[in-house]
């Protein structure tokens, strides 16, 4: 495997004493396509956001979190975002005050990153309803339309490797095949992702390998086709037909 | 009494009273903080302005200058010590650390310039105008100039380019704004040297009115207060029609009642509007709005 874009090693995350996630190693190769699945509580979303070093608690966080080969886990979050390190939090966080067009304009790749962000016109061609929706404020946007906007804000900001978290929650079962396929169409040379989805079914059609995370540790992983008949990824399909 | 002369006071009075709250309005509106030390930077800068004439031989604008920089690194020092307190947004812990650090600025204002009076002349002090049978000296005239063309340049700032954005992606969310590669810890830094940067510029220009005494400041910090709330929190333009209103209003109650009351009589106008309007007197106020 060339070097990864995206390399975590025994990373460990606590609330107080409690550990919320162990992963002795986890990479992500450059243009992968990486899903994590895994129960409500399983720590998927500890996991994405503790790559970032961002949350909105306030856990520990031990082990080494490398981006192109660099040591980045020391750096604060903007620091890791200014890399080329991006999340999209659960939720499609924008900013619900400024308008799309203001939301969009307020990212971009740093100065000097060497990386090139979406423009303006590659996000509109993405996602031509943001277009529509261009002088609304963020807050009158509907939950497909939000997350949408989050991701637009991602891409401007020109990323190396792109962490979304449960993209998919709350929006239709139609949009969530279009935000998925759209993710899909994202990955290339430049840009790998880590997705966290609990649609199982969904998620297992774009990815081209899946972890199943159980309390905080990987249970399952492997290339995508192998793992769509894994019976633990069987019980999770289960599990999220119960909920 | 001159009613005319009264209004020309309250107008005075009221851009001298939004100029010394608009650091706190940026604070809260930007960093969702509070400073209870506001009126003893107001204090420092006072004495700076004056020793920079008095005991450097400065020329007032110079003067105006050095007490800005004393209001910067003030505080610098205050956002340092607070850092953590700020990220957790520790609103209880953070107003007695900046209470305390109010009394610890008026006993270095009295170790260093003394318990006297003192009195900062100024140039502008001493020319005057009439004006339609009432008075107005230079130095009313500079406060009311100052304060106009600095909530212009605050607002333009705020309200286009890339600044502003950062400070309403940060005072929306400032988890967020890290998402978006923000330094959040610099903008705290930025709003609290601005904060003592704004303060020290109005008691540079407003603190000649009256003598100074390392005592000074609570009125100021009371005052800032009711600006802020009644501005509605963080709102740039509330906050001058807040100022010029509570201006006007005390001076007219000051004429027509007792200068004495004013300061209660501000205090009972306060509680009336946020029982009646909680997110204060200016339009959008409570949304964020500037």
């Amino acid at each position: 495997m060339r070097r990864p874009v995206l390399e975590a090693r025994d990373l460990r995350v606590a609330y107080g004493g409690n550990i919320a996630l162990d992963i002795p190693h986890l990479a992500i190769a450059p243009g992968e396509l990486v899903g994590v699945v895994g129960a409500n509580g399983a720590g998927k979303s500890t996991l994405v956001n503790a790559l970032l070093g961002w949350s909105r608690g306030t856990p520990t966080v031990a082990g080494s979190v490398l981006l192109d080969g660099e040591q980045i886990g020391s750096l604060p979050p903007h620091a890791r975002v200014r890399r080329g390190l991006t999340l999209v939090p659960e939720g499609g966080a924008v900013f619900m005050r400024l308008t799309v067009a203001g939301n969009i304009a307020a990212a971009s790749a740093p100065a000097g990153s060497g990386r090139r962000g979406h423009d303006e016109e590659e996000i509109y061609a993405l996602f031509p309803r943001l277009r529509e929706r261009l002088h609304h404020t963020a807050s009158a946007l509907s939950g497909g339309e939000r997350q949408m906007l989050a991701i637009a804000r991602a891409l401007r900001l020109g990323p190396r490797a792109l962490l979304l978290d449960e993209p998919s929650i709350g929006l239709a079962p139609r949009l969530v095949v279009d935000v998925l396929r759209t993710v899909r169409g994202l990955v290339g040379e430049n840009l790998s992702v880590l997705l966290v989805e609990q649609n199982v079914r969904a998620a297992i059609e774009v990815v081209d390998r899946m972890i199943l995370l159980e309390r905080g540790r990987i249970l399952a992983e492997g290339p995508a086709a192998e793992m769509r008949d894994d019976p633990r990824i069987l019980a999770a399909y289960l599990g999220e037909a119960v909920a | 009494m001159n009613l005319v002369q009264q209004l020309i006071n309250g107008i005075v009075l009221g851009h001298a009273y939004a100029l010394i709250a608009i650091g706190w309005t940026v604070l809260l509106g930007v960093a969702r903080l509070v400073n209870f030390g506001h009126g003893q930077i107001y204090m420092l800068a006072a004495f700076v302005t004056w020793w920079a004439t008095v005991g450097l031989g400065l020329p007032y604008p110079l003067a105006i200058l050095v007490a800005m920089l004393a209001g910067v690194l003030i505080g610098l020092v205050m956002q340092a010590a607070m850092l953590r307190l700020t990220f957790t947004q520790d609103l209880v812990s953070i107003m007695i650390v900046t209470l305390g650090f109010g009394h610890m600025m008026r006993g270095i204002a009295g170790l260093v310039f003394g318990g006297n009076p003192q009195v900062l002349e100024t140039p502008l002090s001493w020319i005057d105008f009439e004006l339609a049978g009432a008075w107005v000296t230079a130095q009313d005239l500079a406060i009311i100039l100052v304060t106009i063309l600095f909530f212009l340049l605050l607002h333009l700032t705020l309200e286009r380019g890339a600044l502003g954005r950062t400070a309403r992606m940060v005072a929306e969310d400032p988890k967020l704004a890290q998402l978006a590669g923000i330094d959040v810890r610099r903008v705290y830094f930025a709003v609290f040297a601005f904060e003592g940067a704004a303060v020290a510029l109005a008691a540079a220009l407003v603190a000649p009115r009256t003598p100074i005494l390392t005592n000074i400041g609570f009125e100021e910090v009371i005052v800032t207060f009711v600006v802020v709330v009644l501005g509605g929190i963080g709102s740039v333009a509330g906050s001058y029609v807040a100022g010029i209103g509570l201006g006007i209003f005390t001076a007219l109650f000051g004429g027509f009642v007792s200068p004495a009351y004013a300061t209660t009589a501000a205090f009972g106008v306060l509680i009336v509007v946020l029982v009646l309007r909680p997110s204060g007197l200016a339009l959008g106020a409570g949304k964020g709005g500037r």
